[in-house]
C-alpha cells in the first residue's frame, strides 16, 4: 500500500474538517444559532426554535385537506374534526397534510411531534373583515366559513360558487401567518420595551426575547432552513413533494424530511412559484434578510439592543415585510387573470348553450383564491385604505353568477342573500382592474397569467418605436 | 457610466445586426444587389464601372455624407439618453385599451370563427396601413407646418443621399418620431387585442414585421442613395421607387413637397402630392441654402433649428396676440385697452 505523505494528510485533515464546518448547517443556514442569553443552565446548545409556527402549518395544511372532505350534507363529525384543526388544542391530532408520499418520507406523523396545544384561530388577525359578508372578525370569519365547509359537497357550494377548500387556506395563511408575522413579531415585537434581548423569553428559555420574536416570524413564513442554498424551483418542488426534491430537503441526510427545518408551506411556496419564473426573488431577499437579521441578533450575545441595531434590524423587517406583501400582491394578480379567462371561457360556453358546470366549478376554485389571497393582503401591517376599498369592490363578496347575481350579505341564521349585479363582461373587466390595481399599487412583476400579456407580446414583436431614422 | 457606455456601444452595434433595422447589413446587401442589377441589367452598364458608381467617393466621402455619420453617433446617444422620459407603447396600449373597454364594456370579439391565418394576415396588413399613413402623415405636416420645417430641413440639407442619410434627423424630429410610432403601435395593439383577442398576431420573418422585412429587403436602402431605380408608373402609383423618393429630395422647385410616402404612393395620389419619377434625370439634392458648408456643421445640425424654430414662434405670437387685441377691439366699451 502506497504511504500517504504527512503533509499530504495534515492539508487532507485541514480540508475535511473545514468541510464539515462549513458543510450542511454552514453558512447560510437558519439553524446552529449558539445560546446567547446570560446564566443559561439548561442543555440546549442552539438557539432557533419555531417549532409552534411550523405546528401552525402542519394544522393549515391538514385544514385544507379536512374542508374538502363534506358531501353536501350537514356532517356536525366532520365540522368538529374541522374546528379540532383550527380552534382545538388536542393531543393526538394526525397531520393530514404533508404526508410521506413515495419516497419523500416524512419525519413526523403528529401535530404534537413537531409542537403540542397550539392552534390557528387563537393566533388569527382579530380585527373587522371588511371583504367579506357579514361584518366579521378574523377568528369568526374562518369559524363560519368551516362551518360551511363542512355541510358542502367537496368542500365547494355551486349555488354561491364558494370554494371553501381555497377560501380558507388563503384567507388562513394571510390572517394566521402573514399577520402574525409580519402585524406583530416585526412590528411591535421589535420594540426597545417588548420581549427584550438581554432576557430570556420566558423562564428557563434557551433564547432570547428578541431572537425568538425574529424566530417565530421567520417560522410563518414556511420555507427550509437551508433556503440560501437552493433555488426557487428546489423549494417549489419540496412542497409538490416531488421525489426528485428529496435529497434537497433533506438537509442532514437522516433520511427523512424534518418538518420543523427541511419542509416548505404556504407563503414561501408561493414565492418560490413567482420566482422560478425568472422575473423576481422574493423567496431568497425574504429569507436573506431573516437570516441577516438573526445574524445581527446573535451578535448582541445576549445584551439589550441598542438603538442602531435595533434601527437596522427593523430595516430588515420592513425588505420581509415590503416583499411578503408582493407575494401576496402576486398571488392576487395571478387568480385575478385566472379568474378572468375562466370567465372568457364560461361567456362563451354559455353563448353556445354548453354544458358550463365544468367551467363554472374551474372559476369558482381560482375565485375563491383569488378572495382568499386579497383578504389577506389586508391583514398585514399597514391599512391599505382606499386600494383595500377598490380591492373589495372590485372582487365583491362572491363571484358572478351566471343569473348577474352576487352575495350581498349574511342574513341573522347564517344564510347567504343576493342581489342583482354586474354583467360577466363587466366582472371580466373588474379582473382587468384587479391587476391594474396590483402594478400600480403593489408594482408586482412576476405578473403570472397576466389576462393583457397579449398586449406585451405584440408589442415586444413590433419592438420599441424609439428610433431616431428618418423617413 | 460603464452601462451608459455600454448600451451606448450595444444599441450602435444593433443598428447593423437587427432585422428589424433599416440599416441591418442583411438589408445593406441586398440593396447593393439590387442596385448591381439595376446597373448592369436595366442600365447596361459594365460589372466593375458599376460597383464603382455605388461605392463613389464622392458620394460616400462627401462633407455632408460625413455629417450623416458623425449625427449617427451622436443620435444615438441623445436618444439614449432621452428614451426613459418617453411614454412606451405598452403603457398607452394599456391605457387605449381599459379606454376601450369603457367604451364597449360587452367587448364584443369579432371573427372568432375565422382561420388564425387569417386574424394574423389582418393584424399585419392592418398595422401596415396605419403605420405607413402614420409615416406619410406625419412627414406631410414636418414640410407644411413651419416650425416643424425648421427641424425637418435638416433631412433636406444633405446634398448626397447614403442609406446613412436616414440617421440624419434632428433629435426634437427623433421624439416626435418616436411618438408617432409609440401611439401607432398602442393604436394598433389595444384595438385588435380588444377586439380579436390574442388571437392577434404578427406575420413575422426572422422576427420582424413581414412588410417591413420585404420592404427593405427589395431596397429600401436605396431611397437614399444615388441610384435612381424607378418602377413602371402604374406601379410607381401604388409603391414609392427609390426615384421618387429622391424626387422628394430635389432642389428642382417642381419637386418640393412631393412624394412623402414610404412605402406606399397611395396616400400621395390621395393627398394630392403624388409625383412620378422622371427618368434618367439628373437630381441635385440639398436645399438652396447661401452657406452649404453652415448646414452640413454640428451646429448648424443641432443648434441652428432651434433659432429658426424660435423666429417661427415669434412669428406666431405676433400674429395671434394681433388676432387677440383685433377681438377685443371689436368688443363694445372696451376700445380703451387696445392701441393702435
Amino acid at each position: 500500500m502506497k504511504k500517504v505523505h504527512p503533509i499530504v494528510a495534515i492539508v487532507f485533515a485541514g480540508v475535511s474538517t473545514v468541510a464539515v464546518a462549513g458543510g450542511d448547517h454552514g453558512k447560510n443556514v437558519y439553524a446552529n444559532f449558539p445560546v446567547t442569553v446570560k446564566n443559561y443552565t439548561g442543555d440546549k446548545k442552539t438557539s432557533e426554535s419555531y417549532s409552534g409556527q411550523i405546528a401552525r402549518h402542519a394544522l393549515h395544511n391538514s385544514l385544507k385537506k379536512l374542508a374538502g372532505k363534506g358531501n353536501g350534507e350537514a356532517n356536525p363529525e366532520l365540522e368538529a374534526q374541522i374546528m379540532a384543526y383550527l380552534e382545538g388544542k388536542e393531543s393526538g391530532r394526525a397531520i393530514i397534510n404533508p404526508k410521506t408520499k413515495g419516497k419523500f418520507v416524512v419525519k413526523q406523523t403528529t401535530i404534537d411531534e413537531i409542537s403540542k396545544k397550539k392552534n390557528l384561530l387563537g393566533k388569527t388577525y382579530k380585527g373587522s373583515i371588511q371583504g367579506w359578508p357579514g361584518n366579521m372578525t378574523g377568528p369568526e370569519v374562518l369559524k363560519f366559513m368551516a362551518k360551511k365547509a363542512s355541510a358542502a359537497n367537496g368542500g365547494y357550494d355551486p349555488l354561491t360558487g364558494y370554494d371553501y377548500v381555497q377560501l380558507i387556506s388563503k384567507f388562513t395563511m394571510g390572517a394566521v401567518f402573514y399577520n402574525q408575522a409580519v402585524d406583530n413579531y416585526l412590528d411591535e415585537g421589535l420594540s426597545a420595551e417588548k420581549k427584550p434581548n438581554n432576557k430570556p423569553y420566558k423562564e428557563g428559555a434557551a433564547y432570547t426575547g428578541k431572537e425568538h420574536v425574529w424566530d417565530e416570524a421567520f417560522g410563518y413564513f414556511g420555507t427550509p432552513a437551508h433556503t440560501l442554498k437552493l433555488t426557487a424551483k428546489d423549494v417549489y418542488n419540496i412542497t409538490k413533494q416531488k421525489e426528485e426534491a428529496f435529497d434537497k430537503a433533506d438537509l442532514n441526510h437522516d433520511g427523512v424530511v424534518d418538518l420543523k427545518t427541511e419542509m416548505a408551506f404556504a407563503h414561501a411556496y408561493y414565492a418560490a412559484g413567482f420566482d422560478k419564473g425568472g422575473k423576481t426573488d422574493y423567496l431568497h431577499t425574504i429569507t436573506q434578510a431573516f437570516y441577516d437579521g438573526r445574524k445581527l441578533i446573535k451578535k448582541a450575545n445576549g445584551k439589550k439592543l441598542s438603538d442602531k441595531q435595533r434601527t437596522k434590524l427593523q430595516g430588515y423587517a420592513a425588505t420581509i415585510a415590503k416583499n411578503w406583501e408582493k407575494v401576496i400582491a402576486e398571488a392576487v394578480f395571478k387568480y385575478a387573470g385566472s379568474t378572468y379567462k375562466d370567465l372568457q371561457k364560461l361567456k362563451a360556453t354559455v353563448e353556445s348553450n354548453g354544458d358550463a358546470s365544468a367551467i363554472f366549478r374551474k372559476y369558482s376554485k381560482h375565485w375563491g383564491e383569488l378572495k382568499g389571497f386579497s383578504l389577506a393582503l389586508q391583514t398585514g401591517q399597514k391599512n391599505l385604505g382606499e386600494t383595500a376599498v377598490k380591492l373589495n369592490r372590485l372582487v365583491g363578496f362572491s363571484p358572478v353568477l351566471l343569473g348577474n347575481t352576487q352575495i350581498s350579505g349574511i342574513d341573522s341564521d347564517g344564510s347567504y342573500t343576493q342581489k342583482s349585479s354586474i354583467s360577466i363582461e363587466e366582472y371580466m373587466l373588474h379582473m382587468l382592474k384587479v391587476q391594474k390595481l396590483m402594478v400600480d399599487d403593489f408594482n408586482v412583476k412576476a405578473r403570472s397569467n397576466d389576462a393583457l400579456s397579449g398586449l406585451g407580446d405584440l408589442a415586444k414583436k413590433l419592438g420599441s418605436g424609439k428610433s431616431a431614422e428618418n423617413d | 457610466m460603464f452601462e451608459i457606455v455600454f448600451d451606448y456601444w450595444s444599441d450602435v452595434t444593433t443598428s447593423f445586426w437587427d432585422p428589424k433595422k433599416r440599416v441591418f447589413v442583411g438589408y445593406l446587401f441586398s440593396a447593393f444587389f439590387v442596385a448591381l442589377l439595376w446597373l448592369v441589367c436595366i442600365k447596361q452598364e459594365k460589372l466593375f464601372a458599376s460597383i464603382k458608381s455605388i461605392f463613389s467617393k464622392r458620394v460616400w466621402f462627401s462633407k455632408s455624407s460625413k455629417t450623416d455619420y458623425k449625427v449617427f453617433f451622436i443620435n444615438k446617444l441623445l436618444l439614449l439618453l432621452i428614451s426613459p422620459f418617453l411614454i412606451a407603447q405598452l403603457a398607452l396600449a394599456t391605457i387605449i385599451f381599459y379606454g376601450l373597454y369603457d367604451a364597449f364594456p360587452s367587448r364584443p370579439i369579432v371573427l372568432e370563427k375565422s382561420p388564425a391565418w387569417a386574424v394574423v394576415t389582418l393584424f399585419t396588413v392592418g398595422y401596415f396601413l396605419l403605420d405607413d399613413f402614420a409615416r406619410f402623415y406625419v412627414h406631410r405636416l414636418m414640410h407644411c407646418w413651419p416650425l416643424l420645417w425648421s427641424f425637418h430641413k435638416v433631412h433636406h440639407t444633405a446634398e448626397t443621399l447614403t442609406p446613412m442619410t436616414v440617421f440624419r434627423t434632428h433629435p426634437v424630429e427623433s421624439v416626435i418620431f418616436s411618438l408617432r410610432s409609440t401611439v401607432v403601435q398602442a393604436v394598433a395593439i389595444s384595438g385588435f387585442i380588444f377586439f380579436m383577442g390574442d388571437r392577434a398576431d404578427l406575420l413575422t420573418v426572422l422576427g420582424v414585421n413581414a412588410f417591413v422585412f420585404g420592404f427593405n429587403l427589395i431596397g429600401s436602402n436605396l431611397r437614399h442613395s444615388h441610384i435612381g431605380i424607378y418602377y413602371w408608373r402604374p406601379v410607381e402609383k401604388i409603391f414609392v421607387s427609390p426615384a421618387q423618393h429622391q424626387i422628394h429630395h430635389s432642389l428642382d422647385k417642381r419637386h418640393w413637397n412631393k412624394n412623402y410616402g414610404v412605402v406606399l404612393a397611395v396616400w400621395d395620389w390621395l393627398f394630392g402630392s403624388h409625383h412620378h419619377s422622371e427618368k434618367d434625370k439628373c437630381l441635385v439634392f440639398g436645399l438652396d441654402s447661401k452657406d452649404k458648408d453652415a448646414a452640413h456643421s454640428l451646429r448648424g445640425v443641432y443648434i441652428a433649428p432651434f433659432y429658426e424654430s424660435f423666429t417661427v414662434l415669434k412669428k406666431y405670437s405676433v400674429a395671434i396676440s394681433k388676432k387677440i387685441a383685433g377681438f377685443y377691439k371689436g368688443l363694445p366699451g372696451l376700445q380703451w385697452a387696445t392701441k393702435d
